[in-house]
């Protein structure tokens, strides 16, 4: 998919310039073009495998010219358990972003205009939550989902995923409905809207921007999770497709190099595609913002 | 929902009370129970030998301090933290910041075409799932004589190699600067652009060259965003797991047993949950300890 890299391999100094240009500074600039396409090539590179391994017809677990086949992608959305992998990731990734945006909204509307005491306590605890490492409470939360039957489900799953992500959608949504003015909201009040009529016909026309990337996050940190899913789920059938790459490109023996790579292109296509899409909007306003806090 | 149903009178205290607890309820409760509580459940585990299975499972006992002298006497376990120090210093804190700095500055420069695309190629390892990052280099560091890596090798001649048995814990290192050049060069890039052009051209008028400029006038202009950066890679990094689960498991032997996979094994293959606990304890009080120094670190110089 992205293997072309079609960075420009030289210099092209304009004829006009080239008089003006020093020949130290040409050389300087060679280099820094040369440092641009290596470390381009860097971050490209390793995707070979996977992009020409999926479209061929005997791919093994190294890069070769590809024979040219869609026959991987065919036998991953029609083979026993591979189309259940990828249904269930959709299922934990989507009601888990439901979820968060629903709570997540709210709890925003409610941090953003009313004050309360420890209300900054809580925006700041949150925050650090986020300090700690997913695998230093992962084996506490595993026997806490045991003793509440919530292990081995959707619902436990969908649940702690859409809580992880919480901290970060309640900063965003609340910076976002803190930028939507107050006044707005009194006059629906006075056209005659409750309070939450108010929140849906004025704010959250308002908060689309913010609502998109808090989802667009969430739905990546769900979709990518690997150690989540692995410590929670012991049924195959349950298994998102995280877990199911992992399972089968362990079980070295009998893996199926080239449906193992279309697998991973499938996996790897719903971040990628989104991210590349709105990466000017993200970059600028809401991840800087997210991280900056 | 009767409060919010007369919204625009000032109702009694209580109303807003209700109004705000409906609002922000659900947040609170699943924030509690799924992240607070396995923290403090956690705390408490380390404090006793609680058991996955076996007949230990049944009857788990105080034990006081007594995982934590084990561990602290534990070679696996200091060996492991070691490990884990290994891998943020080098890929963290000089891999991804050193690259990721040169990336950003080449995103700075005017007269440099193809930035644009330069810009998402460098984010992609970012974007994908880890577990696809994992697969990629799989492939890459192959031994096999036709891994992308054997293959450059034999180009300039030489023979292959295998890396993940030969240097596992450099190419786990190598691997997680691949994936984080990204997240740097998008913060120091936000930062250089606070940086006014015209302190850069003035100083080149002066004569400091290009390294000069850097050193003594960008960098202690963004030195901030710096440190914050190196805070929020350090946290990150120390959680790194899939990525390094994936392809070793920890092993050859014990090589690349980063202290996060050392907890999942006490755990999880040893069924050694108050233990694998009290190792998440230890490893977050260093984790603490070190982000204060990096907070104290970029308040003292600012």
């Amino acid at each position: 998919m992205t293997h072309a890299t079609t960075a420009p391999a030289e210099p092209q100094v304009p004829a006009g310039r080239r008089s003006r240009t020093p020949g130290w500074k040409l050389v300087q600039r060679a280099l820094q073009y040369l440092l641009m396409v290596l470390l381009a090539l860097f971050c490209v590179a390793p995707f070979a495998w996977v992009v020409l391994t999926a479209v061929d017809a005997d791919g093994g677990p190294s890069v070769t010219v590809p024979t040219l086949t869609l026959d991987n992608f065919v036998s991953f959305f029609t083979d026993g358990g591979t189309p259940r992998l990828l249904l269930n990731s959709i299922i934990v990734s989507f009601s888990a972003t439901a979820l968060n945006l629903a709570c997540g909204v709210f709890g925003a509307y409610g941090l953003s205009r009313y004050k309360f005491r420890g209300r900054t306590a809580f925006m700041f605890a949150i925050l650090l939550i986020r300090v700690i490492p997913p695998p230093a409470t992962i084996v506490a939360l595993y026997l806490l989902m045991v003793k509440m039957h919530l292990d081995d489900g959707y619902i436990g799953l969908i649940l702690v995923e859409a809580a992880a992500a919480l901290p970060i959608t309640l900063w965003l949504l609340k910076g976002t409905i803190d930028a939507v003015p107050f006044e707005l909201e009194e006059a629906a009040w006075l056209d005659g809207n409750t309070r939450f009529g108010a929140i849906r016909r004025v704010v959250l026309p308002l908060v689309g921007p913010g609502l998109g990337a808090a989802a667009m996050l969430t739905f990546m940190a769900v979709w990518g999770d690997f150690l989540t899913p692995l410590v929670l789920l012991q049924s195959p059938d349950l298994y998102p497709l995280s877990i199911g790459l992992f399972r089968s490109f362990t079980a070295f023996n009998q893996v199926d190099w080239g449906v193992l790579a279309a697998s991973a292109v499938v996996y790897m296509a719903p971040p990628a595609v989104l991210y590349l899409f709105l990466r000017r909007h993200l970059m600028r306003s809401s991840l800087g913002g997210a991280l900056k806090g | 929902m009767t409060a919010a149903k007369a919204p625009g009178r000032l109702g009694p205290r209580w109303r807003e009370r209700g109004a705000l607890s409906l609002l922000l309820g659900p947040s609170v409760l699943l924030i509690a129970v799924f992240v607070i509580a396995p923290a403090c459940y956690g705390l408490y585990l380390s404090f006793t030998d609680t058991q996955l299975t076996g007949w230990a499972a049944r009857d788990p006992q105080f034990v006081g301090l007594e995982n934590f002298r084990h561990l602290l006497g534990s070679e696996d376990f200091l060996a492991s933290l070691g490990r884990t120090g290994q891998f943020v210093f080098w890929s963290a804190i000089v891999g991804q910041t050193v690259l990721g700095m040169l990336a950003a500055l080449l995103l700075r420069a005017k007269w440099l075409r193809g930035k644009g695309l330069f810009g998402a190629l460098v984010l992609l390892p970012m974007v994908v799932p880890e577990v696809v990052a994992s697969l990629t280099w799989a492939s890459v560091l192959s031994s096999d004589d036709s891994g992308t890596l054997n293959r450059l090798l034999a180009l300039f001649g030489s023979g292959a190699a295998a890396p993940l048995q030969d240097s596992p814990m450099l190419s786990v290192i190598i691997i997680n600067v691949w994936r984080g050049i990204a997240l740097a060069m998008i913060m120091f890039q936000a930062a250089l652009e606070d940086v006014p052009d015209e302190l850069i051209e003035a100083s080149r008028m002066d004569g400091a060259n290009a390294f000069q400029v850097f050193r003594y006038v960008t960098l202690p202009l963004i030195r901030g965003p710096v440190f914050l950066y190196l805070l929020l890679t350090t946290i990150t990094t120390v959680g790194v797991f899939g990525l390094v689960y994936f392809l070793t498991q920890g092993g050859p032997g014990q090589d690349t047993e980063l202290t996060s996979i050392y907890i999942f094994q006490r755990a999880f293959q040893y069924s050694q949950i108050g233990m694998g606990s009290a190792a998440s304890v230890i490893l977050l009080v260093l984790l603490m300890v070190l982000g204060l120094t990096y907070a104290r670190l970029a308040k003292v110089k600012v």
